[in-house]
């Protein structure tokens, strides 16, 4: 009854695999990666995206799952809401907010001239605050996936731990450090790791909302590798997962290494 | 119905040995309860005779033909697991009617016997409900019922009382009791509470690590335990045991002399054993220290010291005294056991 | 007056959550109710909504929508065929892991875990080429066994673990009870996981809805391309019409929607619990 899945996983994974790696095996592929200008940019902001848009992601999470832990019938209906970005497919909300972002007649920059009197920024066109949108964008669609999540997490802490620890005298952030952080910075931690990895291969909120432009300065690792393929340079899109995959598989390894200890 | 024999059965789990070489012996219609602490074997032998285990060595045979290569659906035997076992998405008329579904019976056949079965174990109010809707005594029913649909040649029983509380654990009791004597089905009862053991079994096997310590009829092992670990198994509370040296027919323990009837040689090392209802208190005998009494209203628990050693003593009635007064014991010779120091074995 | 603030302190935090959740939802609602014009005047409101928008989109009364019910026959087709797919073959594998103990089911496990955690748009590259060795380019067959690659490890993964929680006496009641393997996965397995198979069905059906990068690079032909990638397609050209973009974006995220709230039951509980134990 196993044969079905292990005939998939042969084919549709060791074989390309495989096939891959063996397309990138030419060291000459490397040089012209590493001469293309566009790949050292790709690089640091890939550096950037991981690390600015998971960490804000968590601290977000981490502060709206002691919100969304509270027991009020709104607030309960307030989550369902909240889910709805994780809920909708990507391409109709990140082009919503592609057009929203429209320096033009986009919404945000009517509101702003309405407000100011000033043009608004070019949002998009601006490789700075075009990255920093696609992060946003990101963080918009990941961020109640991972709430719901580490509010998990909090509701499996004994209600107990916070009654004895109210009747010692903690006060709210006593009760944070003390209780609520211990019982969940494991989670924290393994969630983090697994969403720095679907970060890394994130490849929506970058190419659907800047197309990684202007002049190829918002590319991330997930969009290069598609960029050379749609160049038809298969060696070379190879090449860029191949120089990812010395980052990736030390978070692999560590993810798995907690799967099977929790078995 | 048939009997069940046990023959020189062998179980390795890798390269630990859990039963070594156990023959038991049950007639047609016999009820007969595996006693032991956890981790002794039972439930394994038991799982072995349900076709659940592989046998490592030795036979097993019911109704006189050998089943160790016999698949457990092709053994005629029903089992009630400690869990219940029911299966949650069917009615209680489904599960009980399952097996003979399996088998292409019948719908009217399965109906028809599963209604016997309802009305035997009062079920009838709950055919349609599912098995989280019920009580654990109504599961309990349940998996008996599930069970006896079958008309099987053995039943058997896994601690099947272990999840319920004390007052239904009594009650369940009576009733399983009163279903074996109606059916007389052969039943092999697996549990570990020595109190389920004495009043429902036929024959008592008291298993200990792998072994069977002792077979016999519940009140023979009470009044004759063949060796230690019987002793203090059976009987609750436990029996006072303790060592001592023979010495003119008596034996001298604790620093005094307390009765026994014969067997031994003088300067023997024996263990002495007493249980605490065969100790009374009385104007004259052994003396002792109170350290706490328990009343029960029938009858009165006293923990006292003797020398150094907790003595316990159950009286009929009730009991005046208080911590720290001292009394005196007055032990029946006729039911002190003795125990050989070094091989545990009953003299 | 504590209890005010208190109160007060959480609305306080409610509201931008809500501004921040609804803003880019209601613009997709927005533009597809507005007329071109009121569409680009950055009105928060259309003078004159309608929903002619809507009507033009069934029509495929433009050149970009000319495939419309094609394509979304296409997404169906497929996000039913993944969905189908990825149970049979996880719900065999889960059984066969978990219940059976099959030797080597560890190993599958683990290989499984390991293309669930490689990042999707990696093997997309290594996956394009094979399919393009196997031939199936441009077949909706492509994008169906790569989002079955895709779906099953976690589908295995969520399986299994619910598998592993079901009682073991009942496997034993129901050999005793005369049941051959294949009638224990019939009568008693498969009903009591019921519960975890709607929850990966539609986990695998709305991964395969969704998809838009394996769909994009797999198929190119009109008429076999998933509505996702129709989406795609207005950014062709920057005068394109947003309002009809929109129109049939919000068709196209309805029913995945509708699906997840449907099922969030099942959802909630089978897929968040198995995702990140720990």
């Amino acid at each position: 009854m196993i044969a079905p899945y292990v005939l998939v996983f042969l084919v549709f994974v060791v074989y390309p695999v495989t096939y891959g790696l063996w397309l990138a095996r030419h060291p000459q592929s490397y040089v012209t990666l590493f001469d293309d200008p566009v790949f050292f940019r790709t690089v640091v902001n890939t550096i950037v995206f991981l690390m600015v848009a998971v960490n804000v992601k968590f601290a977000l999470a981490l502060f709206l799952s002691g919100f969304f832990v509270h027991d009020r019938a709104w607030i309960r209906w307030l989550s369902v809401i909240f889910i709805i970005p994780w809920a909708v497919p990507a391409i109709p909300t990140i082009f919503s907010i592609r057009f929203m972002l429209n320096p033009e007649w986009g919404i945000i920059n009517s509101v702003w001239f309405r407000l100011t009197a000033l043009d608004g920024p070019n949002w998009l066109n601006d490789p700075t605050l075009g990255l920093t949108m696609a992060m946003v964008v990101h963080i918009w669609k990941a961020l109640p996936f991972w709430t719901l999540i580490l509010i998990a997490g909090r509701l499996a802490i004994p209600r107990e731990l916070y009654e004895a620890s109210s009747v010692d005298g903690a006060t709210s952030w006593q009760k944070f450090k003390y209780v609520t952080w211990p019982s969940i910075r494991t989670l924290y931690l393994s969630s983090t790791i697994l969403s720095m990895i679907w970060t890394l291969g994130d490849f929506n909120s970058v190419y659907l909302l800047t197309g990684g432009g202007p002049a190829d300065l918002t590319h991330v690792l997930a969009t290069l590798g598609i960029r050379y393929i749609r160049l038809d340079q298969v060696d070379q899109a190879m090449a860029t997962i191949v120089v990812a995959l010395p980052f990736v598989l030390p978070l692999v390894y560590f993810m798995m290494k907690r799967l099977s200890a929790n078995e | 119905m048939a009997g069940v024999s046990f023959r020189e059965v062998v179980k390795t789990f890798g390269k630990t040995r859990v039963l070594h070489g156990i023959s038991l012996d049950i007639t047609d219609g016999e009820f007969v309860v595996l006693v032991g602490p956890s981790g002794c074997g039972k439930s394994t032998l038991l799982r072995m005779l349900a076709g659940l285990e592989d046998i490592t060595g030795g036979t097993i045979a019911i109704d006189g033909r050998v089943v160790n290569d016999v698949d457990s659906k092709d053994r005629d035997i029903a089992m009630v697991f400690q869990s219940y076992a029911l299966y949650p998405h069917m009615t209680v008329r489904d599960n009980m009617g399952f097996s003979l579904k399996l088998r292409n019976e019948k719908q009217a056949l399965i109906d028809q016997r599963v209604a016997t079965a309802a009305k035997i174990l009062n079920l009838e109010p709950y055919l349609g409900r599912y098995p989280r809707e019920l009580s654990g005594g109504q599961r309990q029913r349940v998996a008996m019922g599930r069970a006896i649909v079958r008309d099987p040649k053995v039943f058997l029983f896994d601690e099947p009382l272990s999840n319920l509380d004390a007052k239904l654990r009594v009650a369940m009791r009576t009733e399983i009791k009163a279903l074996h004597q109606r059916l007389k089905t052969t039943t092999v009862y697996v549990t570990h509470d020595q109190i389920e053991a004495m009043t429902m079994a036929d024959r008592i096997a008291v298993m200990n690590e792998g072994r069977i310590e002792q077979l016999g009829r519940p009140l023979e092992l009470y009044d004759r335990p063949a060796n230690l670990f019987v002793a203090q198994f059976i009987g609750s509370p436990a029996m006072n045991i303790f060592d001592g040296v023979v010495q003119s027919g008596a034996v001298e323990a604790l620093g005094v002399r307390w009765p026994a009837n014969g067997g031994a040689s003088d300067g023997q090392r024996v263990r002495y054993g007493i249980r605490p209802e065969h100790l009374e208190p009385a104007s004259a005998g052994i003396p002792a220290e109170v350290v706490v009494v328990e009343p029960m209203g029938a009858e009165t628990e006293i923990v006292a010291k003797v020398g150094d050693a907790p003595i316990t003593v159950m009286m009929r009635g009730r009991s005046n005294a208080g911590p720290g007064e001292r009394i005196h014991l007055a032990p029946q010779a006729a039911h002190a056991h003795l125990f050989d120091a070094a091989s545990g074995i009953r003299i | 007056m504590n209890k005010f603030l208190r109160e007060a302190k959480l609305w306080l935090i409610a509201i931008p959550i809500l501004l921040w959740t609804l803003l880019p939802i209601y613009h997709i609602f927005l533009f597809s109710i507005s007329s071109k014009d009121s569409a680009f005047s950055g009105a928060l409101w259309p003078d004159h909504p309608t929903l002619r928008n809507f009507g033009t989109v069934f029509r495929q009364e433009h050149f970009y929508l000319h495939h419309f019910w094609e394509q979304i026959w296409n997404s169906l087709w497929i996000a039913v065929a993944v969905g189908v797919i990825t149970l049979f073959i996880a719900t065999c594998a889960a059984f066969a892991i978990s219940r059976l103990k099959v030797r080597g089911g560890r190993t599958v496990m683990n290989a499984a875990l390991f293309t669930y955690f490689i990042p999707a748009a990696f093997l997309a590259v290594p996956m394009y080429k094979a399919m393009g060795t196997y031939g199936l380019l441009n077949s909706r067959w492509s994008l169906v066994l790569a989002m079955v690659t895709l779906a099953s490890p976690y589908a295995i993964w969520v399986l299994k673990q619910a598998s592993d929680k079901l009682p073991w006496e009942l496997d034993e009641a129901a050999r005793i009870d005369g049941a051959t393997p294949l009638q224990l996965f019939r009568l008693v397995y498969l009903p009591l996981m019921m519960p975890s198979l709607v929850a990966i069905g539609t986990y695998a059906l709305l991964l395969a809805w969704n998809e838009y990068l394996y769909a994009f690079l797999l198929l190119s032909h009109e008429n076999t391309i998933p509505l996702a990638v129709g989406l795609g397609h207005f950014l062709a050209s920057d005068d394109s019409p947003w309002e009809l973009l929109m129109a049939t974006a919000l068709i196209y995220a309805l029913p995945p929607a509708a699906i997840y709230y449907a099922f969030r039951r099942y959802m909630v509980g089978g897929l968040t619990v198995g995702a990140v134990k720990g």
